[in-house]
């Protein structure tokens, strides 16, 4: 039987997506501009553990928990973890291009899927949306349907 | 620093800057539906289960386990129907209904179609609905709760 309010296990925190989506935009930008295939590649490893373990365990949200929630307010909204856990999937993979473009000496391949992670990241940041969910749709529509 | 890398950030930024206008301008936004594309909507939409006839406003939200916004939206409409019971509210996964999906254009979640007791489609809209433009909707649309007849003119 799944809890009568399923308010703590699976869901988050709104506001510690949005403040690791600015942090990944900032490491991901520096990256960029230093052509850093291992900052990538560390950046791939943040993203791992989020979609793998689990948000609690992401490195960024981690940050936020332990320093910058203590100094905000209350919790004021929560959100299911699922959409911000799929996003880090889907940055788990650009990453990995990119760290792999870099890193096996195709810079151009690095720099335009570090590229597409960070607008990914940014506009996560800056608006909230989330463009690794709405990728799922993409996916599922783009694909034959498997089975009726 | 890097060249490719610094091209690759300003292109990125501006790519942002351009996402974060079209969202602005879009996101939530109900746009109106045109006459041939309005009565194919509807034949889908009735296809899945879909019955405008019983309520004054029918919404039919598309979800996805993966979306934020949806369970706020759902949230928003349960909150309308507490005091406007003529209002319907119909939650299809996207997923579990790939060819509707694909009939009726839906590209992101949550999508919404507004149709009246006739059946045709008002107007649909991609992403959270913009509270003002869901509540005129409404309100134009359904009878307060205690109105005659769930009709008020």
């Amino acid at each position: 039987m799944p809890p009568a309010h399923p308010s703590t296990a699976h869901e988050v925190d709104v506001r510690g997506p949005r403040f690791a989506a600015w942090v990944t935009s900032a490491v991901l930008a520096f990256a960029l501009l230093t052509g850093s295939g291992a900052l990538v590649a560390l950046q791939a490893a943040v993203f791992a553990v989020g979609a793998l373990a689990g948000l609690r365990y992401a490195p960024y949200g981690v940050l936020f928990r332990v320093l910058v929630a203590p100094r905000l307010g209350p919790v004021r909204e929560r959100e299911p973890e699922a959409p911000p856990r799929f996003a880090q999937l889907v940055g788990l993979v650009f990453a990995v291009v990119g760290a792999a473009g870099y890193l096996s000496g195709a810079p151009l391949v690095g720099a335009v899927a570090t590229g597409l992670a960070l607008v990914a990241a940014l506009l996560n940041a800056a608006t909230g949306f989330c463009l690794g969910c709405e990728l799922y749709l993409t996916v599922r529509r783009a694909r034959p349907a498997r089975t009726a | 620093m890097d060249p490719i890398g610094a091209g690759a950030l300003g292109v990125a930024l501006a790519l942002t800057a351009v996402g974060t206008w079209w969202l602005r301008r879009r996101d939530g936004a109900v746009r109106g539906a045109d006459g041939e594309r309005e009565r194919a909507a509807t034949a889908v939409l009735e296809a899945l289960g879909v019955r405008p006839g019983d309520a004054d406003l029918t919404v039919v939200q598309f979800s996805t386990a993966f979306c934020g916004p949806c369970r706020a939206t759902r949230a928003r409409l349960r909150q309308l129907q507490a005091t406007r019971p003529g209002l319907a509210h119909v939650d299809v996964d996207a997923v579990s209904h790939l060819e509707a999906v694909r009939e009726l254009g839906v590209r992101r979640t949550p999508t919404l179609f507004y149709l009246d007791r006739a059946g045709r489609l008002l107007g649909r809209s991609s992403g959270a609905p913009r509270s003002d433009e869901l509540t005129a909707l409404v309100e134009e649309h359904v009878a307060p709760a205690g109105a005659r007849d769930g009709r008020q003119v």
